[in-house]
């Protein structure tokens, strides 16, 4: 067996969690950790090389993330940014390219090299601002949605520039242009869109639904399932020469529909996460830094019309559409950096000897800059918004007076307090749930089973207490209770012990008394002993049979 | 990236066969695989030895398998059943390695890969028992703590097996020094486990993101060190396991770990059928011998053994046939045995075939029917002495933990009692209480008529199983029998066969509101 990927891997990882380690003293945000992981294993050290086993997996992790954007974003979240996302992701593809050509002609940039830095510049990394909106949790705010749906557009725009490059390619000199290959590679790919979308939106609604309500009764199932679904949607959009995040995109968004969406995020998640955190540090280590530190003064000079001319350009868009002040300003900011594709497009142009070198090296730099800042500005975009309006930098008079929308969508336990959460809806609960809703208790039922939550009373959520977020999401650190009504004894002393760790009154089935002094050792308030419960039933009912007296 | 695709679109059919028709997953799986070859969808990048990316991707979703068993190597969950966990393990592995070994010999198979056939027969699956008896509700019933057990020892013998094979072409020493550096990893494991791990999770309180982070940091840290002391990866990534086997850890990483699992477990098995291809006839021949040889080796062996340590003769029967299948481990074992050049492609192939046909006999074995079919067989079944039959007696079927509040009442107003229990400890303790028992099964016929239970007064069914209390009352029409449930459907069936459903669930429902009350928690105390 090859232990080259294993042994990469395990460096990554290991320096990864050290890194990240120390990063949390001083607030880094984990992108950053992972990029300067990369610098660090790879250009610095050497101790990691880009190989086969290791792309694999930064694609496996931008899929899975983008099919993580589309399961949060249904058609419906989307389709009332689509406008603004047209014209906003168009407009700055536009006033970047023509403002980056002008800068680079007056840092001393040939005419070529002008170009493709400009284009480089135009391009947002749709990786990177999705996993920090994720991490925020503000994916399906009104900016966060306008974002998706601009990087989606520049991803369209993205395809026509490599077709064209690729098109350049095809003629064996880069001067000539096979026009041919040019129009069929764009046919195809907006052909492939357009025909994949509706693909997905007619999957979506009639495809879909019945076989995944058939797999939904099992974790297992269901997971494998819509991965399947995800990569299959990949392997089209490669087919129609179309980038893997569309594919993922599409594929997502046609489950989004579904009552098992949230579900199948915080199931995908994980791997997302183990995924995407290795295509961040080989960000880092494909670095060539070398180029760039020689031309610091260009590097720095394009790095600052990324973090500033950009989010500007898009703020005067954005508010000249008819969006708030504060709308325009957390969206703007989103675009503060430059994209992976920047640097395929730069490297695609040394290739077909176009340009130097150097320019690669620069773009790669100005990416590792803009990210991390950027990646910084989005963490933060609050707080930031606040002080810039409190320095008065944002009085803009086009802005005024434009309305807010700050909709979010609303999870199963988010308002919920002082609520009574029950796991595991066996008969015991079901009628636990029904019970404690006769009694006016606000109620969250919580089973892994769509079907055993259907009839019941109260406010329910599909998922497993395994996860966390599945906790999170049910509000348990505000609930005055926690039931369990579960016969599955590592769950349950998960479930005691998460109760405990939040200070949440907590009672647990116990379905063989085996497991009391754990239970116990947890301190676990109250023990739901079913089987004696049914013993001194049985007693009742002998005493009613007139057996006993 | 589109063989990957492949792969999870076969695996998605795959899983919907094995849903539909009930099976285990893993034989459909490979399976699917093999078809895949079959109609020639195999790429070339996908081969034993190979370093494309897509192989690198197996290896991590293989080392992810590995490390997921042993996250499980927790002994808290044999309960009380240590002695015989140890025993039932073994006397099972040793003596069906033996003879896995002994026939692949008679069957002309060179000495070295004998061993490795006979190793690969003696290990059951972990994920298809384990699944089966969550399935089932069995988890603590004690054949389900026996059966957890004796697979989590299996798994540990097998990568002992798996390092020590690898040693042989060194010699005695070799072997010798690589199980010295097993155990110098396990200890550096266990170490991590109580005092480092643990520590560092409650200081720094990751969040799930970075516990995951730091779950593939130990285990590829752990996978790097197996590999530079030349051991196996799959060392490694158990000991790397079992460094988050103890609670709260594991309950922390499981649902991180689970989706994980999940998306390898369907991509390897796939890979691996697609790896093995389809065999030709005469190996199927071989494969469903082996499979034979370990049908009937298996249940009689540990039947034997397990009701020597004290479980009942039909808990030691259902033991025996829920292990009698080959395992995931013992595909590893013999992947390990391909790549050192000890195994042939062609035997690989057999111990995958024997895998999947075993696995597939599985949830056949595991019926109740069967176990009770096979029970009059089990010579070692305890034969109680001829009593005199009773009559008009109050017969409680299983005495259990709570069996006492029952009885004591009815004694102490002049019922007759006979108590009906399979557990040595209990009726220990009921002759010394003077409380007439027959050691037994409550669910079989042959008892039930030796407790007179057609004649009785009424029959308490206490025993855990629905299916047993069905038994009864087939058995003994007119008697009214009391049977305790938990599930509405199971109330339905005993209602059904003219018995009297006691709802647990109702009823801790009941003292759980009680206590709710009681307690001044509920904040609408008009309502």
């Amino acid at each position: 067996m090859d232990v080259g990927f294993l042994q990469s891997l395990g460096i990554i990882a290991v320096s990864a969690a050290l890194m990240v380690g120390l990063g949390r003293l001083i607030r880094m945000p984990a992108i950053v950790v992972y990029l300067l992981c990369g610098i660090l294993l790879g250009p610095v050290t050497g101790w990691v090389e880009v190989g086969d086993g290791l792309s694999l997996v930064s694609e496996f992790g931008i899929a899975l993330l983008l099919f993580l954007v589309g399961l949060e974003l249904s058609l419906d979240k989307i389709k009332d940014v689509g406008k603004v996302a047209i014209y906003a992701g168009i407009g700055q593809v536009l006033f970047t390219a023509a403002g980056g050509y002008v800068l680079c002609w007056m840092l001393g940039f040939g005419a070529m090299e002008a170009l493709f830095l400009a284009t480089a510049l135009t391009f947002s990394s749709t990786v990177v601002v999705v996993k920090l909106l994720d991490e925020k949790g503000e994916l399906n705010s009104l900016y966060g949605r306008i974002a998706v749906g601009i990087f989606l557009v520049q991803d369209m725009v993205v395809i026509l520039i490599l077709t064209f490059l690729a098109g350049m390619g095809k003629g064996g000199n880069a001067a000539e242009v096979d026009i041919w290959v040019v129009v069929m590679g764009l046919v195809k790919a907006f052909g492939g869109m357009i025909l994949l979308m509706v693909l997905s939106l007619l999957a979506s609604k009639y495809l879909l639904p019945k076989p995944f309500k058939w797999a939904a009764r099992s974790p297992e199932v269901l997971l494998v399932w819509a991965i399947s679904w995800c990569f299959l949607m990949v392997f089209a959009a490669h087919e129609f020469g179309l980038s893997l995040e569309i594919g993922a995109f599409l594929a997502g968004m046609s489950l989004a529909q579904l009552p098992y969406n949230e579900n199948l995020r915080r199931r995908v998640h994980p791997l997302m996460n183990l995924f995407i955190a290795v295509f961040f540090v080989m960000l880092g280590v494909k670095v060539d830094a070398s180029g760039a530190l020689t031309n610091w003064w260009p590097t720095l000079a394009l790095s600052l019309f990324v973090l500033i001319g950009n989010p500007l350009i898009f703020m005067v868009i954005i508010g000249k559409m008819g969006y708030g002040r504060k709308t325009a300003f957390l969206t703007s900011v989103t675009v503060a950096q430059i994209s992976e594709f920047s640097f395929i497009f730069a490297g695609m142009g040394v290739a077909m000897g176009l340009i130097g070198t150097d320019v690669l090296s620069i773009t790669a730099m100005v990416g590792v800059i803009t990210i991390a800042i950027s990646s910084y500005m989005i963490i933060y975009n609050h707080p930031l918004y606040a002080w810039m309006l409190k320095a008065g930098w944002l009085k803009w008079k086009f802005l005024d007076g434009k309305p807010e929308i700050t909709d979010r969508i609303v999870h199963a336990g988010e308002h919920l307090e002082g609520h009574v959460i029950v796991v595991g809806m066996n008969t015991l609960g079901r009628e636990l749930v029904r019970r404690l809703v006769a009694k006016g208790e606000d109620v969250l039922a919580v089973d892994t089973d769509p079907a055993k939550l259907e009839g019941l009373p109260g406010k329910k959520l599909l998922g497993s207490v395994g996860y966390l977020t599945v906790l999170e999401e049910a509000g348990y650190a505000r609930a005055k209770l926690i039931v369990s009504a579960l016969q599955i004894e590592e769950t349950n002393d998960l479930i005691a012990y998460r109760a405990k760790s939040v200070g949440v009154v907590c009672a647990i089935h116990v379905v063989d008394l085996s497991v009391v002094e754990n239970l116990l050792d947890l301190e676990t308030d109250y023990l739901m002993v079913s089987k004696v419960d049914g013993v001194k039933a049985q007693l009742a009912k002998l005493r009613e049979m007139e057996v006993l007296r | 990236m589109n063989l990957f695709a492949l792969l999870l679109v076969i695996a998605a059919v795959a899983y919907a066969f094995a849903k539909f028709f009930k099976l285990p997953s893993v034989p459909v799986l490979i399976g699917a695989g093999m078809l895949m070859s079959l109609v020639g969808l195999v790429p070339d990048e996908l081969g034993i030895g190979k370093s494309e990316g897509s192989m690198n991707m197996l290896e991590l979703g293989l080392v992810f398998l590995v490390f997921a068993s042993g996250v499980e190597m927790n002994p808290r969950r044999f309960g009380k059943f240590n002695k015989a966990v140890l025993w039932v393990s073994g006397v099972q592995f040793f003596l069906a390695l033996s003879a896995g070994f002994v026939f692949a010999r008679w069957m002309g198979v060179e000495t070295l890969e004998a061993i490795y056939v006979g190793g690969g027969l003696a290990a059951s699956s972990t994920l298809v028992v384990l699944r089966h008896l969550q399935a089932r509700k069995a988890m603590f019933e004690p054949y389900g703590r026996v059966v957890t057990g004796v697979l989590l020892v299996q798994d540990v013998a097998l990568v002992l097996l798996i390092v020590m094979l690898s040693r042989v072409d060194g010699g005695g020493w070799d072997v010798g020094k690589g199980l010295l550096e097993v155990l110098l990893l396990g200890g550096v494991a266990w170490v991590a486990q109580r005092f480092v791990i643990p520590k560092l999770v409650f200081k720094f309180k990751p969040d799930e993101e970075n516990l995951l982070l730091w779950l593939v940091a130990v285990l590829l840290g752990f996978v790097g060190v197996a590999s530079w002391l030349q051991l196996p990866l799959i060392v490694g990534a158990f000991a790397g396991g079992f460094v988050f086997s103890a609670f709260p850890l594991n309950g922390l990483v499981r649902g991180q770990l689970s989706s994980l699992v999940d998306f390898f477990h369907a991509m390897f098995f796939v890979a691996l059928g697609a790896l093995v291809g389809v065999p030709e006839w005469e190996l199927w021949a071989q494969a469903a011998v082996y499979s034979v040889v370990v049908i009937l080796i298996t249940p009689p062996l540990v039947a034997l053994v397990a009701e020597w340590k004290g479980l009942s003769a039909r808990a030691a029967i259902e033991t025996g046939l829920l292990l009698a299948q080959t395992s995931e481990y013992s595909l590893l074992l013999g992947l390990s045995g391909v790549v050192l050049g000890h195994v042939s492609q062609e035997m690989f192939s057999v111990l995958a075939l024997t895998t999947v046909m075993t696995m597939v006999m599985t949830p056949i074995l595991g019926r109740e029917e069967v176990a009770n079919f096979l029970l009059p067989f089990h010579p070692l079944r305890k034969k109680s002495k001829p009593v005199e039959t009773p009559k008009g007696h109050v017969l409680i079927l299983g005495f259990g933990s709570a069996g006492m509040w029952t009885v004591k009442p009815l004694l102490a107003q002049g019922e007759e009692v006979v108590v009906v229990d399979d557990d040595a400890a209990v009726c220990r303790a009921l002759a010394g209480k003077n409380i007439a028992f027959i050691r037994g099964d409550g669910a079989e016929v042959e008892v039930l008529e030796k407790a007179g239970a057609r004649d009785a007064k009424l029959v308490i069914a206490s025993m855990r199983r629905v299916g047993d209390a069905l038994t009864v009352l087939r058995h003994v029409k007119g008697v009214p029998v009391l049977a305790r449930v938990f599930e509405h459907q199971d109330a339905e069936r005993i209602k059904a066969a003219g018995g009297i459903p006691i709802m647990n669930s109702e009823a801790a429902a009941e003292t759980f509101m009680a206590w709710l009350e009681g307690s001044g928690k509920i904040t609408n105390p008009e309502s």
